[in-house]
């Protein structure tokens, strides 16, 4: 890593209010020593792209609770394919079925933590997989 | 084989076989002895703890006032409570369908509510809606819609409850209104209850549908409404379960959802109604979490804490103004995706705290709650815990049954003092409104969702299959997975665009005209918004409408104009 710290953009996306657990990730990133940028509600797949950009960001994590996360997952993957970011890092939270998250990764999710996941779970994750997306 | 080996052989099996953790786990005593909202509680409550000092003045019996044991004195014997699960899916007629199937079963009371779309208060077909449609809940984007959800369904025998939360809420009534004029049913018969509780929900991501103060001039304007024209019908509820899944305390639920709820009872004072004539119909939505004895106090106290408000701080003189009559929502954030069926044990406990608090009316989560919308299988299960619990446990015999017992009395006073405290500390900063338009109270649920967190994170809190007795997450969902078929969004986007296309436009603009004029001369908008629904106006049309004369931008999403201009 040639940056500092680790930047992550945490977004809702659409309509969906639970903002609670983005809010609680952001936090909890920041206190792991991760610089966080937290869009908050209503973005599109484009204002949360060109943030990643504008920001340099290496990880987009997004929190879908209202079941728009089969929506949304692609046309953000494809948003970001055509903005060239290849190589940050897409994980999501909230709450979805076990049986959509093969679906999500096949859509291009690199990582889903669901509901009842622990801080450690998704730092270290990041942590570990940061960067290395073109390598793999 | 030698003494020696024998002995490394039974060394190595126990190893293997962990018998240390057994003999562990057969001593293990819980390592916390705090409630879930973290306050320290003795080992054992004795009458020297004169929790019951004063009965008839603090506690008295159910019936009577502060109304601590409850608001009947006969309580279940008069009447079950109300079984009413919570349906909203895909389109009116899905959700129709659904409403229906739990009624069949047992369910005693209809509950529909709004997706996202609704609540923010957009058609359809308005292009962010588009996408959203029926995910969380239902769209009624015109009366056509409201009479498809209603259906066959005889509106003067059941007890409907509307959750439209938002500054849709009016549009709500409007449309359920004009839906039961145009059947011919008398509106002052109508039982049922409207959400109506835009304040709170701009803690639920609708803030751009609910700037406080048209939050409080359309929330009040359908208490006003209902108050004058429909007697039976409770005109909010005042949703403290949504401030507590937001991360906070069971004292903070009280204070909060009761500084939410003056906001309405201070406006409708101010519009010259008298305390008695509306308080009778007001009502509230309460949690129940999972440690059963601090939410039983907490519903206690709250009982207590309103009837003194009521009485010492509004002058009531009816004690049905003085009721806190409450429906519970069993609590959504404590259920787990990981080992999903556990959910349904969690859901009973909660269910049971309820009962013995002496609940109005109960939804009942479904255990699928944190994977998806119910599937009728979860919503069924979900009717079963209720009625199993009301048939088969025996819990509806005796009014109160914790009403003396040293710990939960004490337990009672405790939550009281500290929702006090709580209460003291935002009129502090100047009141709930002015907490709420400097963000005081962003920033408690905020700092306090870290907290629950960090609890998770550190042991402080328990939960089974998160960091206790954990295994391998489950590929599939026990039940099945709940889908929203994709021509339901399709058909009701059709349905909204064919209605502007075929209404008749003259009697429209004069409707609308005449809304924006009752909205102008702040006048009460809901009989304008009936006659603008029977005109054929959309949601989008009657909220954006009133929110231009307000000054907001017509589109709570600042995308599409008025087309009245």
């Amino acid at each position: 890593m040639s940056k500092e710290k680790i930047k992550v953009i945490i977004s809702k996306v659409g309509l969906d209010g639970h903002d609670r657990g983005a809010k609680v990730v952001a936090f909890l990133l920041r206190e792991a020593g991760m610089e966080v940028v937290y869009l908050g509600m209503y973005q599109t797949p484009e204002s949360i792209v060109k943030a990643a950009i504008d920001e340099d960001a290496d990880v987009i994590g997004l929190s879908y609770l209202s079941g728009e996360h089969l929506v949304f997952t692609p046309l953000i993957v494809k948003e970001m394919k055509e903005k060239g970011l290849d190589d940050v890092l897409f994980v999501a939270g909230g709450s979805f079925p076990p049986e959509d998250i093969p679906m999500m990764r096949a859509m291009g999710i690199d990582e889903v933590f669901r509901g009842g996941s622990l801080t450690e779970d998704f730092v270290s994750y990041i942590r570990n997989h940061v960067g290395k997306k073109g390598a793999e | 084989m030698s003494v020696d080996e024998a002995a490394a052989v039974k060394e190595k099996e126990n190893q293997e076989n962990n018998w240390d953790d057994y003999l562990q786990a057969y001593y293990e005593k819980p390592a916390s002895t705090r409630t879930w909202s973290g306050y320290e509680v003795k080992e054992i409550y004795t009458p020297e703890d004169r929790a019951s000092e004063n009965y008839k003045e603090k506690i008295g019996d159910a019936g009577e006032y502060p109304f601590t044991r409850g608001l009947h004195r006969n309580m279940f014997r008069g009447r079950y409570w109300t079984r009413r699960e919570v349906v909203g899916i895909g389109s009116p007629a899905d959700t129709h369908e659904r409403a229906a199937y739990c009624f069949k079963n047992g369910g005693t009371g209809l509950n529909t509510i709004a997706d996202v779309t609704y609540e923010m208060g957009l058609d359809a077909d308005h292009p962010w809606a588009q996408n959203e449609v029926g995910l969380t809940g239902v769209n009624i984007s015109h009366i056509k819609d409201m009479e498809t959800l209603v259906g066959d369904i005889p509106l003067d025998k059941v007890s409907w409850s509307l959750i439209t939360a938002s500054t849709a809420a009016a549009p709500t009534m409007a449309q359920y209104v004009a839906v039961s004029r145009n059947k011919g049913y008398d509106i002052s018969r109508l039982r049922g209850s409207i959400q109506n509780d835009p304040i709170h929900f701009r803690y639920c991501g609708f803030r751009p549908a609910c700037p406080l103060d048209l939050s409080v001039k359309l929330g009040s304007d359908v208490m006003e409404f209902c108050t004058r024209e429909m007697p039976k019908w409770y005109y909010t509820t005042v949703n403290m379960y949504d401030l507590r899944e937001q991360g906070i305390t069971a004292p903070q639920e009280i204070a909060y959802g009761f500084g939410i709820a003056m906001c309405y009872i201070d406006e409708l004072i101010r519009r010259g109604l008298h305390i008695d004539e509306f308080a009778p119909r007001f009502t509230f939505y309460v949690s129940c979490h999972i440690d059963i004895f601090e939410e039983i106090a907490k519903i206690r106290a709250a009982r207590r804490m309103w009837a003194k408000l009521m009485k010492e701080k509004y002058g009531a003189r009816d004690p049905r103004s003085m009721h806190f009559r409450f429906a519970v929502h069993t609590a959504g954030c404590s259920l787990i995706p990981q080992q999903p069926l556990n959910n349904l044990v969690r859901i009973a406990y909660e269910a049971l705290a309820a009962v013995l608090a002496g609940v109005q009316s109960l939804h009942c989560c479904s255990y699928d709650e944190p994977m998806c919308l119910p599937t009728e299988k979860g919503h069924l299960q979900a009717l079963r815990t209720q009625q199993i619990l009301a048939y088969e446990t025996g819990v509806t015999n005796v009014s109160d049954p914790f009403g003396g017992s040293y710990y939960v009395e004490s337990l009672t006073d405790k939550m009281e003092e500290e929702a006090l405290r709580y209460m003291e500390e935002v009129d502090g900063v100047g009141g709930m409104e002015e907490a709420i338009r400097t963000e005081w109270l962003d920033r408690r649920f905020e700092t306090e969702a870290v907290k629950r967190q960090k609890e998770v994170d550190n042991l402080d809190k328990l939960v089974v299959g998160v960091n206790i007795f954990t295994t391998e997450e489950e590929k599939t969902t026990p039940l099945g997975v709940q889908r929203i078929p994709e021509h339901s969004a399709k058909s009701q986007i059709e349905g909204v665009r064919k209605l502007r296309m075929s209404r008749d436009k003259w009697k429209l603009n004069e409707a609308i005209k005449k809304l924006r004029e009752a909205a102008a001369e702040g006048r009460n908008t809901i009989p304008a918004m009936i006659e603008a629904t029977q005109a054929m106006a959309t949601t989008g049309e009657l909220l954006g409408t009133v929110r231009e004369v307000f000054g907001y931008s017509y589109d709570p999403l600042n995308i599409i104009e008025s087309p009245f201009h």
